[in-house]
């Protein structure tokens, strides 16, 4: 294993990037920061900037406005190696979002996912199984 | 501001009886009023600059035989909210814009305007507000007879 690819397995940063949630899956994210959850003890830690991130979580149904800002974040400014993933309902299939003229296309069509959370929100456990799935997912993979 | 309810709603109806289709005095604090479409500015301004009525928002509506335009303003005073109610034809949409009387109306209707096709005459700046560049011209989203105009868009959950 390369030492970039320890480094990241073993303390991935974290940017949250919300394509235009109604805020419920953004707040589960930062309840995992918070000391009952506390994901800072596996290595993760919010991002502030994309650039400094390892994994780029996306909430939210991707409206044409954001789909475009996504595809750059992800094509142009996300240092590589990097791992997208899509948490709640309507990053995966919109949601009740599916029919709106504003969405017309699911986040895994704009960009690569890796993992997927279900949930409306996902439960801070859910997300914490998720990121233990993906780490393992990227360890096996290389 | 001294003027009681029925003082004030009794001063509208007779002077601007001729031009008020329905008077609908829902509850005590809500008024509704139909208005013939250009009589819509002389009775917003006697609202908001005699009466010191507080504008809060617009809202369009498609009711399949019209489209309607309300604008909702408050009477602080007495607390009352009343709205004047606007309803246009579908074929050619058009109303006077509020925005020479009352500043605070050009956003909401730069909105109304993208997302029903009404034409608001006298709006200085008719510009888009929220949709994205690549959004076809005469493709209003809110309208009940919307169709699907990008051959990209996927509908189905896909999972």
């Amino acid at each position: 294993m390369s030492v970039t690819m320890r480094a990241l397995l073993k303390s991935p940063w974290v940017f949250h990037l919300s394509t235009g949630s109604c805020n419920n899956c953004d707040i589960e994210v930062l309840d995992c920061l918070t000391p009952r959850f506390d994901i800072e003890r596996f290595g993760m830690r919010l991002a502030a900037s994309i650039r400094h991130a390892d994994v780029l979580l996306v909430t939210g149904s991707c409206n044409r406005k954001s789909m475009i800002r996504v595809k750059r974040i992800y094509e142009e400014q996300v240092p590589k190696p990097c791992v997208v993933v899509a948490i709640g309902e309507c990053a995966m299939s919109r949601g009740m979002f599916i029919h709106s003229y504003n969405c017309p296309q699911p986040l895994d069509r704009i960009i690569p996912v890796n993992v997927y959370i279900p949930g409306c929100p996902p439960k801070p456990e859910a997300i914490i199984a998720g990121v233990v799935k993906l780490i393992n997912k990227v360890k096996a993979s290389i | 501001m001294s003027m009681t309810r029925e003082e004030v709603l009794n001063g509208m109806r007779t002077r601007f009886g001729d031009v008020i289709l329905d008077f609908h005095d829902k509850s005590a604090k809500r008024v509704y009023v139909e208005l013939k479409p250009g009589a819509l500015v002389p009775v917003a301004g006697h609202l908001f600059r005699e009466l010191g009525a507080r504008f809060h928002i617009a809202s369009g509506v498609d009711n399949r035989s019209q489209l309607e335009v309300l604008y909702h303003f408050s009477v602080e005073a007495l607390n009352l909210l009343v709205t004047l109610r606007v309803k246009l034809d579908k074929r050619a949409p058009r109303v006077d814009s509020l925005v020479p009387t009352i500043k605070g109306a050009a956003w909401i209707e730069r909105e109304i305007h993208e997302l029903l096709g009404i034409d608001f005459t006298g709006h200085p700046d008719q510009r888009r507000l929220l949709l994205s560049e690549e959004w076809p011209e005469g493709v209003y989203p809110l309208r009940r007879d919307y169709q699907e105009w990008d051959a990209k868009a996927i509908r189905d959950r896909g999972v």
